[in-house]
């Protein structure tokens, strides 16, 4: 539950601004204020209550009210409660809101990405370029408007892409992508270099983006179901997992069957394990240490192909679904699951020394691709990268969910802020799980139901569904609409808040180290772009 | 020195021998079956289905309309095998699906609402590219890898076979950094509208003769991503296609043996 001490901050800090606040789902605060009000709000919050934003999302709700909603969720971590600032904005006035990056600098990506979707405007805004679209994509179309038909198709516009250029004797440019020279996601970067160091990074990111919200929008509960688990193929559980507890949540279904909780424990830390290993993996093949990621690549394999021996896919596809899981995967499996986790256990360790001892590896990934402690909390970094950082956020712990309150694990704790401590957060998370699914095999009832029927959903009704991702912090909202459909999908994923912060890491190194401080973050292009 | 030397030798070989040796693994998610004999003909399936794979049509064996999956669509997400209440519905674990056009993956005839699909007037020429890419290359192939809008499944799948599993290079095929190296590109997603143009350039960079396959689900029909503002329906709809491997995503196998039967190995 809410402390009263929060219920109290936030009366004292907003008192005559809240129109209307309403507690849902046992932790979602939601307090409405006026559009010009919005911006000191937001900041009281974010100064006087120990919090981070964590999401800004906007939402047409033109099938109630002919509005539009901007929503500012805040997390507090220290107690299990999320707040949430929303204003409405009416459509046929002006749509324009206080910008707050100024103030907040992590709501930058989210406010601009709001204005390319939604239309509307930012006033005093920092960076007033396009996020999501690209040069083909007409002025003025926001796709998530009602009015935008999801299947319309556009016409391809020619407009130059803006980026922040860096002039001087000796100061290059390299533009690198989308295709890349290795088997990994489009994105496009453009350096500016004095001879080997990057002087500054941009971005441009959004080339997969497949209209994966609006796709969602009208469309049954679990085909959204089937969408979520595309977002992005080796996060496919936790998105899937995210989705599910939002669709729970909102139907009111606090209590799901214990061995669906194990089991949620149980996949969610294989596909860590699996994608902490292939991390491993990527960063020995970007210092040209072919025996090592050789050695993770097979680890990798042999826990792929326990996926597949559970549930029939190699990502861990159709396994979840509102309401538990899809059948009882693990019944009569418990002895090939921990006869595969001992096996990994001991290569592991014996690798990870091997690599540890190699002097050459190490001072390639040590004092490389440095993101310090202000700008990690500034910009939200999450998940292994902002716990190499000094942040210590496990959604796991702070929010809990399936069984992980009956769990014990330790959220390591890093803060050398480079390549090296993101590399040792992943090992020792590697270990950790290996333990958590140990104890949650034991303490596993032998026999019970592994689903719940959700029932009808109910309309216009909404909630969050949090996990933790390989990646970190991921958060999704859904708002339902008539008839078992979703009106609503909000994802953001960890690589979200990441990409930025890889922009700062990644300056003052050289060129040729990007590729490792990259594949250190391990971002996903599909999970950023949707 | 003395540990790395010991773990070399510790797992000996671990490639698999396919496609010396078939898999055999009944835990391999694959195509949708039929059995006709247990269907009444209820069509819960073809309500299940969110890609709207599974078809009612005419079927020359059955006497009556029959359902029936068209695999460039399916993104084998088992809905059909829960829906079905007679258990008619089955996923077998038959995953080389590799089919040169994509109406030999359908039952009924691609229908194309806004896209041109350009397969039939290029199969002449993917014939005669087929057995130039033979002549000249002899029995080895550069690949260059575009992801132009997949999930990243596929090509997660696809750097699996550079793995110590399945290890590609064994039949000279090799993953190249520039597509100006390339014989073959292998495309995976749906082809959304930010990766089209360079996606075309891409292809235009390959140097002729030069083959492109479709990687996954998305790569064959648009999948779940079907219809969309932000992307095209396929790999068809901008390219010529020479092979089509459907799958979401397809196993490193199944990739192998549609990369082997677009250089007619298979």
């Amino acid at each position: 539950m809410v402390s009263e001490a929060i219920f109290d901050a936030i009366n004292r800090l907003l008192s005559s601004h809240i129109i209307e606040s309403k507690l849902l789902n046992e932790n979602e605060l939601y307090a409405e204020v006026a559009q010009s009000t919005l911006k000191d709000d937001c900041i009281k919050i974010y100064k006087n209550i120990d919090c981070v934003l964590i999401d800004i999302f906007g939402n047409d709700t033109s099938e109630i009210d002919n509005n539009i909603i901007v929503y500012y969720t805040f997390a507090v971590r220290s107690s299990n409660t999320l707040i949430t600032i929303y204003v409405k904005l009416d459509k046929s006035c002006s749509m324009r809101i206080d910008s707050i990056t100024r103030e907040i600098p992590a709501a930058s990506l989210y406010e601009r990405e709001i204005q390319d979707m939604f239309g509307v405007v930012f006033n005093d805004i920092l960076d007033n370029r396009e996020l999501v679209h690209h040069g083909n994509f007409p002025l003025n179309i926001h796709p998530l408007k009602k009015d935008f038909k999801v299947n319309t198709r556009l016409d391809f516009e020619k407009r130059e892409l803006e980026f922040a250029s860096i002039s001087g004797s000796g100061v290059f440019e390299v533009a690198v992508g989308p295709v890349h020279a290795g088997i990994i996601e489009p994105g496009h970067f453009r350096f500016s270099v004095a001879g080997e160091p990057i002087i500054n990074i941009e971005a441009k990111l959004y080339y997969v983006h497949r209209g994966l919200e609006k796709l969602s929008e009208n469309e049954n509960y679990m085909k959204v179901l089937l969408i979520s688990e595309r977002i992005s193929g080796d996060e496919t559980f936790t998105n899937s997992l995210s989705y599910s507890q939002a669709i729970e949540k909102l139907n009111g279904i606090t209590y799901l069957p214990i061995r669906a909780l194990y089991s949620r424990v149980i996949f969610s830390e294989l596909e860590r394990i699996c994608s902490h290993i292939g991390d491993l993996s990527g960063l020995c093949v970007d210092t040209a240490y072919v025996f090592a990621a050789g050695q993770f690549a097979m680890m990798r394999r042999w826990i792929q192909l326990l996926c597949e021996q559970l549930t029939g896919s190699r990502f861990l596809r159709n396994a979840n679904k509102p309401g538990g899981l899809r059948r009882d995967f693990i019944r009569n499996n418990d002895k090939i699951i921990l006869e595969c986790l001992n096996k990994l256990d001991k290569e592991f360790k014996e690798t990870v020394a091997i690599i540890k001892n190699n002097g050459m590896f190490i001072d390639r990934v040590e004092h490389t691709g440095i993101l310090s402690n202000s700008i990690a909390v500034d910009l939200n970094a999450v998940g292994p990268g902002g716990r190499a950082s000094g942040i210590k956020a496990d959604v796991r712990k702070d929010f809990p969910y399936a069984a992980y309150s009956n769990l014990k694990f330790n959220v390591p704790e890093h803060n050398n802020c480079d390549v090296n401590c993101r590399m040792n957060v992943r090992i020792e998370e590697v270990i950790e799980s290996i333990s958590i699914i140990k104890q949650a095999l034991e303490k596993m009832p032998e026999e019970g139901p592994i689903a719940v029927d959700v029932g009808n959903l109910k309309p216009y009704s909404y909630a969050f569904g949090m996990t933790e991702a390989p990646r970190g912090e991921n958060i999704h909202f859904v708002m339902t609409g008539e008839n078992n459909t979703i009106l609503r999908y909000k994802v953001r994923t960890p690589s979200f808040c990441n990409w930025p912060a890889l922009c700062y890491a990644v300056k003052a190194n050289t060129l040729t180290d990007f590729p490792l401080i990259n594949k250190s973050f391990n971002l996903s292009y599909a999970g950023n772009d949707l | 020195m003395h540990n790395t030397i010991k773990k070399l030798f510790q797992h000996g070989t671990v490639t698999v021998d396919y496609p010396k040796k078939p898999i055999k693994s009944s835990f391999i998610t694959g195509i949708p079956e039929f059995d006709y004999d247990k269907c009444t003909r209820c069509k819960s399936c073809v309500n299940s289905c969110p890609t709207g794979a599974i078809v009612f049509v005419d079927n020359d064996k059955q006497k009556e309309k029959s359902p029936a999956v068209n695999v460039d669509e399916c993104i084998f997400c088992r809905f059909c095998e829960e829906a079905c209440p007679n258990g008619a519905v089955c996923l077998s674990n038959k995953f080389e699906l590799a089919q040169k056009s994509r109406d030999a993956l359908r039952t009924t005839p691609i229908c194309v609402i806004d896209d041109d699909v350009k397969g039939l007037e290029y199969e002449l020429l993917g014939t005669q590219l087929k057995e130039k890419v033979s002549k000249i290359f002899g029995k080895s192939l550069n690949i260059r890898e575009v992801d132009a809008g997949s999930c990243n499944g596929c090509d997660n799948e696809i750097m699996a076979l550079n793995g110590p599993y399945n290890d590609i290079e064994r039949f000279g095929i090799h993953f190249v950094a520039s597509p100006r190296h390339a014989d073959m590109l292998l495309v995976t997603g749906c082809v959304t509208r930010n990766m089209e143009e360079a996606l075309i350039k891409t292809y235009n960079a390959a140097p002729t003769p030069k083959l492109v396959v479709a990687v996954g689900a998305c790569a064959c029909s648009g999948g779940i991503f079907k219809n969309s503002y932000a992307g095209k329906n396929g790999v068809d709809s901008v390219l010529p296609v020479d092979v089509y491997i459907p799958g979401c995503p397809p196993r490193p196998q199944a990739l192998i043996y549609g990369i082997l039967k677009a250089i007619g190995r298979m």
